[in-house]
């Protein structure tokens, strides 16, 4: 039987765990945490609609990417991580040339910068839209090149990869999208 | 070889420090003072151990020893020799070991001063700061080593961040803050050790005011040379943006402050015992705090360090400062007792009493908006964002409060006040204050925050102003003093009170300025072709003309630098640059600040296009800042002349430590 | 006259409050869209800098939002509909102004909290003690007696 006086102790003394457990929680759940990957809330959406002039001269509608799983890769000539996942899109897009299309969005760059990138690293063949002002980024909610959008034949986004994209990323990717990589 | 020894360093420092804590505590317990001297001595050696960590760190970055990985990755054969010194505390592991070495300092410090002094109190003061820098040798030895090798050796570094390397003041806001910071553990260790020997008595609590301040006063002096490196170097136009930095030197000097004030309560009245020694501990756990949010990367911020496992060194030493502080504190609850409020309602003690409320809600508020990222992905996984946006305007109303409570305080008698004090002390700083609010109107001051605490301050300064001349007033009557030297003999003879009352103007002074340029700023952006003219208050610049170098002081840098005339006030050449780093991967502007005591003209190049020759520039006129850096000063130089030692003071302590 | 003193200053700044209150609450004109577009940028995180805001970073990612929020107004969006327009591609994450009611209410409530626990705390005490001139001597006395040698300097 506690005496109100030992009552009053054992609460004074629950102070301690009401303060620091939480305290604890907080910090190492926080340690696990990476503050600069932001989940994009267009996963599970439809693709904004975007539609501009590429690289090749061409009128590109975002409409044409229906039907069939597509990749939408942000990039540009002054990004120097784009110089590095390059060859990765160029491979992915020489495998699946029949059952995905892949679309280049030219961020904040001249159409010359941008040629010269495409002439010196490789071009795959695949439209490159100019988007010279960033407005067709902003409305993908992009936040710096390379970022790269996984979208499958229903125009829903299924993914999306902030930073350069690497072997293993595109593979699960492929596969969520019902692709063999 | 320089390298080796230096991580031996290290490793024989963990081995002393723990040997002193150990064997403070033995000695603690027997009395024997050969075991005390020799504890004290393992301290001294410690320090010089992680002196000469330092000192082998710093030599190996300006030899350039690309063998040691802190110094490939923070250093380049290019980087001039005082980026390469500053580099000691630019990044991460050699951070920690510039901490420690401070840590160490401050311990050897107090250790030395206090060896003939408070013989019962010492022993346990010097096991938790020797414990103190046990936890950061300890980090170096494990998770942060600095002289951790990397194979194969690199023929050329990575260079140091370009944001650290871009400004001399790296040199200067650093230092003061990590003095500040580690210098906080000395009222920490002075509170354990009362609370273990229960010996929470008048001659604790001015040992702990006093270790206070001195911390306080370098705090104070870094966060203000942090603002003004802010505005320097990253060209936003801005001196302060709430960054989790900021924010983590902010914490701890908002309860020191809050302590600073109720210890005055505290020792006139022998009671707030508990709530002392719950702000010196929360002061201590926050500097920890701030620490582990700027070095385990779980929050974005400006210069935040790569993730790394010292966050969970760092997390564990945080949970056991607290829990033991709280522990500690809840077990001497009995003997602290303090359960009568030491004053009137209307008083001087209820003034400070409000102010400390006052202080601790705004570390509620910016403690809880730095971490709110942090508790809404816990709890929903969600991503949340907290700006300066919300915290000017959660934090404004409580500083206005606090504000005018700088001046009731003084203005109010200790004990209680009566209707006629009140009568007699509020009539003329309110009349100061709304004729101060008319005439600034009158000038054509507008908006509600300049004019808000232009009256405010008005109002703080009559008051205090008025409290000077009544004492000196009565000094000159009764010796015959004139005016200036009645002041002087008056301030001198009570450096406390009237240190402190010239913080205070620095305060009103730094309030003024910051609403003045937060609402009373202009800006604007332009393209220019070479020729073209930019015009903005009294200012007209003309774009000259682009060029483009490398630095001559480190030929990796280039620098593209935008050619300016200005007419109008200061007129003249500037240039304002963009500088690209090899290892950055955006370009690093380089503002142009033309001071006045007026306003700042503050230009930053945005942009440049090389084929046209055309510039974008963004340009600010930022109202009174200068006077925000000097207000920060005069604060500084009202708690250095506080806490200067005065011939009688220290005539007793000799006197005392003789007789003892 | 020193009667008069402090009602006279009150009275001032209470006329004085008045004024600013009028000033407040007269209709001002109604922002122009650049000024709205200020306000919304201001109020956005930058998406690749820290802690900066939309209106003060520059950065390439800023400038576009910039545009594209002088673009979305022109166009005859609500500052509501341009902010929701950039949750749904950014987040929450991209409002600087959590939109959660707890974050806006908790720091003020705390702070009620400890101001009023603290006003209880000094008026329970002084009406549990004895009267000020039967207490005991020490507490107050020893305060007013270092306040007399203070002044008069030892």
């Amino acid at each position: 039987m506690a005496t109100p006086a030992s009552r009053g102790t054992i609460v004074r003394w629950l102070v301690v765990p009401i303060v620091v457990v939480p305290l604890a929680w907080l910090l190492f759940t926080g340690l696990g945490r990476d503050p600069r990957n932001i989940p994009s809330p267009l996963v599970g959406h439809p693709l904004p609609v975007f539609a501009a002039g590429t690289l090749e001269g061409t009128h590109f509608v975002s409409a044409e990417l229906r039907g069939r799983p597509a990749v939408v890769n942000v990039w540009a000539s002054w990004c120097p991580p784009c110089v590095d996942e390059h060859p990765l899109l160029l491979d992915l897009a020489a495998r699946h040339i029949d059952d995905l299309s892949v679309v280049g969005i030219v961020y904040q760059d001249t159409a010359d910068g941008a040629r010269g990138f495409l002439a010196r690293y490789g071009n795959g063949g695949w439209p490159n839209v100019v988007d010279a002002s960033g407005a067709i980024a902003v409305n993908l909610g992009v936040t710096g090149p390379p970022e790269t959008f996984f979208i499958d034949a229903d125009g829903i986004v299924r993914a999306r990869h902030v930073g350069p994209l690497t072997r293993a990323v595109i593979a699960a990717e492929l596969t969520a999208l019902g692709i063999v990589p | 070889m320089i390298p080796t020894l230096g991580h031996l360093a290290v490793v024989v420092g963990l081995a002393a420090t723990l040997y002193a804590a150990a064997a403070f505590v033995v000695g603690g317990r027997s009395r024997d003072p050969a075991v005390l001297a020799s504890a004290r001595r393992a301290i001294y050696v410690a320090f010089v151990l992680v002196a000469f960590a330092c000192l082998a760190m710093v030599i190996s970055l300006l030899t350039h020893d690309f063998s040691v990985l802190y110094v490939a990755r923070n250093n380049a054969t290019t980087t001039p020799p005082f980026y390469s010194v500053i580099s000691l505390w630019a990044a991460l592991e050699g951070s920690i070991l510039f901490w420690t070495l401070l840590a160490a300092g401050w311990a050897s410090l107090v250790l030395y001063r206090y060896r003939a002094r408070l013989p019962a109190l010492m022993p346990w003061v010097g096991a938790t700061l020797a414990l103190g820098s046990a936890f950061f040798f300890a980090v170096m030895a494990w998770p942060g080593d600095p002289f951790a090798r990397v194979t194969p050796i690199g023929l050329e570094g990575n260079g140091p961040n370009a944001l650290l390397q871009n400004h001399p003041f790296m040199g200067l806001h650093p230092p003061l803050l990590y003095l500040g910071y580690t210098g906080m553990a000395i009222p920490f260790a002075f509170g354990i050790a009362a609370l273990i020997t229960r010996r929470t008595d008048e001659e604790w609590l001015a040992v702990v005011r006093r270790w206070t301040l001195v911390p306080w006063i370098f705090l104070t002096m870094g966060i203000v040379a942090g603002a003004w490196w802010s505005y320097a170097v990253l060209g936003w136009g801005g001196y302060w943006a709430w960054d989790p930095v900021e924010n983590a030197a902010l914490l701890p000097w908002l309860t020191a402050t809050a302590f600073i004030h109720s210890s005055m309560v505290a020792e006139r009245r022998g009671t707030l015992r508990t709530w002392t020694h719950a702000l010196v501990i929360a002061t201590f756990v926050l500097t920890l705090v701030g620490t582990f949010l700027t070095r385990s990367g779980v929050v974005a911020s400006v210069h935040s360090f790569t993730s790394s496992s010292i966050g969970a060194w760092f997390a564990v030493a945080i949970l056991l400062a607290l829990g033991a502080g709280l522990a500690l504190l809840i077990w001497r609850l009995p003997e602290l007792g303090d359960r009568r409020p030491p004053g009137a309602v209307v008083s001087r003690e209820s003034a400070f009493l409000f102010n400390n409320v006052l202080f601790l809600g705004i570390t509620f508020a910016v403690l809880f908006g730095t971490l709110y990222p942090i508790i809404v992905e816990a709890t929903s996984g969600a991503r949340a964002s907290v700006g300066a946006p919300w915290f000017n305007r959660v934090n404004a109303p409580i500083f206005v409060a606090l504000l005018f409570l700088t001046g009731v305080g003084p203005a109010l008698p200790w004990g209680g006040a009566s209707w006629t004090t009140v009568r007699e002390r509020f009539a003329v700083p309110i009349l100061a204050a709304v004729a101060t609010v008319v005439a600034a109107w009158a000038l054509g001051v507008r908006g509600p925050a300049p004019l808000g605490i232009l009256g405010l301050a008005a109002f703080v300064l009559v008051v205090m102003g008025d409290e000077v001349v009544r004492g000196a007033q009565a000094r000159s009557r009764s010796r015959g003093e004139v005016a200036p030297l009645a002041i002087w003999r008056l301030a001198t003879r009570n450096r406390r009170r009237y240190g402190g009352y010239l913080a205070h103007v620095g305060i009103c002074v730094m309030a003024v300025a910051i609403a003045v340029s937060a609402t009373l700023g202009t800006d604007t952006t332009a393209t220019l072709k070479p020729g073209q003219r930019l015009s903005i208050g009294a200012y007209t610049l003309t774009y000259q003309r682009l060029v483009t170098r490398q630095l001559p002081d480190d030929a990796r840098v280039t620098e593209t630098r935008a050619e300016l005339t200005l007419a109008g006030p200061q007129s003249g050449a500037l240039a304002t640059a963009l500088r690209d780093y090899p290892n950055s991967s955006t370009a690093i502007a380089t503002p142009v600040v033309r001071s006045a005591l007026g306003e700042d003209l503050y230009v930053t190049l945005l942009g440049y296009d090389s084929a046209k020759g055309t510039a974008t520039l963004r340009v600010f006129v930022n109202p009174l800042v200068s006077w925000i850096w000097a207000g920060g000063a005069i604060v500084a130089l009202g708690a250095i002349f506080a806490i200067w030692p005065d011939r009688r003071r220290v005539a007793v302590e000799a006197a005392t430590a003789v007789a003892a | 006259m020193r009667r008069l003193a402090l009602p006279l200053a009150v009275a001032a700044l209470l006329a004085l409050g008045a004024l600013v209150l009028l000033e407040a609450i007269r209709p001002a004109a109604p922002p122009t869209a650049a000024d709205q577009a200020l306000q919304i940028a201001a109020e956005l995180r930058c998406p690749d800098c820290f802690g900066l805001s939309v209106a003060e970073s520059q950065t390439a990612a800023a400038a576009a939002i910039r545009q594209q929020i002088v673009d979305l107004i022109a166009a005859g969006r609500t500052p509501a509909q341009v902010r929701a327009y950039f949750v749904a591609r950014y987040g929450e994450w991209i409002l600087l102004l959590p939109s959660s009611p707890l974050a806006w209410w908790l720091p003020p409530a705390a702070l009620l909290v400890g101001a009023g626990l603290l006003a209880w705390w000094l008026r329970r005490g002084r009406s549990a003690a004895p009267p000020p001139d039967q207490a005991t001597p020490s507490d107050d006395l020893r305060g007013r007696i270092r306040d007399e040698v203070e002044q008069l300097d030892a």
